[in-house]
């Protein structure tokens, strides 16, 4: 196994490819904390989405690993076409959403605060808390970076749609971390996380366009409402 | 034995068939009572068992039933029979009086079925990684019950639960892969890697900077499930928000299913970084007492002040855990059990009151002993209960706590006693205002008589927090100490 890993470091080609695959995710995380539009955060989602599913297909390849495929294949299907499809239909298109207005901090101030949290993130992971040079050594602290990113995008927005796209981009990072990490995961523990994604999108999709309903912007403002 | 051990989560999950039967209020009450019931007696017969026989497992430890699992499997059973009971009489209610339709009270008897049951099924795993799964999966049931009145702030508490807690459960995620990550020294395979018992044997050989990460990020995760401050944020809205008996489970069962993934993640830890794990559960721990207490203090809707008294508790469990050793963790566990048992009755109280008085304002209720002599009492008891007045339970065990603490640092258990003061006078304030007095803004609706159904569960818990106070029947002394053994 260890050998296997090993094929994964920086210098070979998969290697090499898990690393690009880490930074077009990171830019697509910059990319959506950078924009204005409902439309683009599910684009650079969807965008994000694709290329985590062909990262999870490189792993697959290198360590031969069936199962990462089928992850793969989950990836492409769900978070690179069903979910993006679903919000914008049920969402976006419904309750006709253009521009986010309800953002805190000024997008410039954002990306800086981003940018930050990206240089925190590679201090903070450094290689030695890794224990073994295992993996392609970019990664753990690009999905870090993007983990914090995807919460970033959760705070300074206020609108539930944001926050959903947020959560999932955070959700991203979590797996760009988990298929190099833990390559070997056991298969069922990463099927049920896939499920509980899954029922989760469906669940906020549901809410947020209930509340929609309800209200004429739901956005968290708002949600002030229930403090006493 | 594995069959015995699946029935106690199945039994719960049965219920959510119910509406297939095309029953009414009734009807789908009984089923999540009698799943409740069910799932106890069986729980009861492992614990049984596992007395026995020692830690049972199976499915290359996808099942894992120890004597810690079994306590907090049997906790959150008796609360989803209490809780179960109380439906019953709350369906009816809101049937007979059409705040609910029909696919409502379906989807309230499916979820509140799936909830309990993925709650159990959690507790009885031993990979950290269907853990998370099934810790995961119970939130989205219960979020559904949250937001089921489906008015605008009912779904917004809804919102503002499922997106917090995803927040926190996805950090908890976060934290089992760097504990899978921190495992890599051991040679084990990779689905031993992420299973409890393995771990817990080669814990002294984890990798140490990992292991510190999976295990603050664990607390900060499974923390928000358990509405450890600062991220206990959602806790007051989901609780007042959702339907009475389903706040009862959400205060008793959920935050204890978070509670008990914590002491998971602890036990793994503590070889490898000794005291930092108590220092990190008495800094969250204080936090939210300190937090609960003063938002107590504020009068207002009686739903949220049972749930900032919840994250209080919260609070002195993860202290008691903090403070650490045999005394420390004996509070703990058996404060569970009674803030479980009296959450669970306050809450169903507070249903009554609410479906009576058609508020969730303190200031509007006056009088319940007097109107009715049930609700008022249980509510001045439960409170009284609640805060850690003898002879009840939970003053047993907090004063378990405060002597494990004054074994360690007598100036953190000194600010205990101080907070647990305020909390005292805060919480009793509110409701024997609310118990005593001349009723007001009465009705036939406030007044009218309890059904059986409904005086059950708050008289039988009421019941047990009274005999627990007064006496610890050995077989839960013996599941407890067998508890501690299993994690130490």
């Amino acid at each position: 196994m260890l050998a296997q890993i090993e094929s994964l470091s920086a210098a070979s080609s998969s290697g090499v490819l898990l690393d690009l695959s880490a930074v077009v995710m990171l830019l697509c995380a910059f990319a959506c904390l950078g924009s204005k539009l409902f439309d683009r955060y599910v684009t650079y989602y969807a965008l994000q989405s694709i290329v985590l599913a062909f990262a999870a297909a490189v792993v697959g390849h290198a360590l031969g690993q069936p199962d990462l495929w089928v992850l793969a294949v989950a990836t492409l299907l769900i978070k690179g076409i069903a979910i993006p499809l679903a919000t914008r239909r049920f969402l976006l298109d419904r309750l006709e959403l253009h521009r986010d207005v309800a953002i805190s901090t000024g997008l410039s101030t954002s990306l800086i605060l981003g940018a930050a949290l990206t240089a925190f993130a590679f201090l903070a992971i450094r290689p030695a808390t890794l224990p073994h040079a295992l993996v392609a050594s970019a990664v753990v602290p690009i999905s870090t970076a993007i983990i914090l990113l995807g919460g970033l995008c959760m705070v300074v927005r206020r609108h539930t749609i944001a926050q959903l796209i947020g959560w999932l981009i955070l959700e991203n990072g979590v797996f760009l971390g988990a298929i190099t990490l833990t390559a070997t995961f056991p298969f069922i523990v990463e099927a049920g996380i896939f499920l509980d994604l899954v029922a989760a999108v469906l669940i906020m999709i549901t809410f947020v366009s209930g509340l929609a309903n309800r209200l004429a912007t739901a956005s968290s403002p708002e949600l002030r409402g229930l403090r006493h | 034995m594995t069959a015995l051990v699946l029935l106690v989560p199945a039994l719960p999950l049965l219920a959510a068939f119910a509406p297939l039967a095309g029953v009414r209020a009734r009807g789908l009450g009984i089923a999540i009572a009698a799943g409740g019931v069910g799932a106890l007696a069986c729980a009861i017969a492992v614990a049984v068992d596992v007395g026995r026989h020692g830690a049972y497992s199976a499915f290359s430890g996808f099942l894992y039933v120890d004597a810690l699992s079994t306590f907090f499997t049997i906790t959150i059973a008796l609360v989803v029979t209490l809780a179960g009971v109380g439906s019953i009489a709350f369906l009816r209610t809101e049937e007979r009086r059409s705040e609910l339709d029909l696919l409502q009270l379906r989807l309230y008897t499916i979820f509140f079925a799936l909830f309990a049951g993925l709650m159990l099924a959690s507790l009885e795993t031993g990979n950290l990684g269907l853990l998370w799964v099934l810790i995961e999966a119970s939130t989205l049931a219960s979020a559904v019950l949250v937001g089921l009145e489906a008015k605008a702030r009912s779904l917004e508490a809804a919102w503002k639960y499922i997106i917090i807690s995803s927040f926190g459960v996805t950090m908890a995620l976060v934290a089992t892969l760097f504990l899978y990550y921190a495992a890599t020294p051991l040679l084990l395979s990779p689905n031993q890697r992420l299973t409890w018992p393995a771990l817990f044997a080669h814990a002294h050989l984890l990798q140490h900077d990992s292991l510190r990460l999976a295990f603050l990020l664990s607390v900060i995760g499974y923390g928000t499930k358990v509405g450890l401050a600062p991220m206990h944020t959602w806790l007051p809205d989901a609780h007042s928000e959702a339907p009475s008996p389903a706040s009862a489970m959400l205060s008793a069962a959920l935050l204890n299913t978070g509670m008990y993934a914590i002491i998971r993640f602890q036990a793994i830890a503590l070889p490898e970084l000794g005291r930092y794990t108590n220092r990190v559960l008495l800094v969250f721990g204080f936090a939210s007492i300190v937090i609960g207490a003063l938002f107590m203090v504020r009068r207002g809707n009686f739903k949220r002040l049972f749930a900032y008294s919840s994250v209080e508790h919260m609070g002195i469990i993860s202290v008691a855990l903090g403070f650490g050793g045999l005394l420390g963790v004996y509070g703990a566990l058996l404060h569970t059990l009674n803030h479980a048992i009296g959450k669970c009755v306050l809450f169903l109280t507070s249903g009554e009151l609410v479906q009576r008085w058609r508020t969730r304002e303190s200031r509007d209720v006056s009088g319940a002993l007097t109107a009715v002599p049930l609700v008022g009492g249980v509510l001045l008891l439960g409170s009284l209960a609640i805060v850690g007045s003898p002879p009840f339970g939970l003053f047993l065990s907090e004063f378990t706590i405060i002597r494990a603490g004054f074994r360690g640092s007598s100036l953190l258990t000194f600010l205990l006693l101080a907070l647990l003061v305020i909390a005292f006078i805060a919480f009793v304030r509110s409701t024997a205002a609310m118990a005593t007095g001349e009723p007001h803004a009465v009705d036939e609706e406030t007044t009218a008589r309890m059904s059986p159904a409904s005086a059950i569960p708050l008289v039988a818990g009421m019941a047990a927090l009274l005999l627990l106070g007064l006496w610890i029947p050995g077989g839960l002394n013996e599941l407890i100490l067998h508890s501690i053994g299993a994690i130490r």
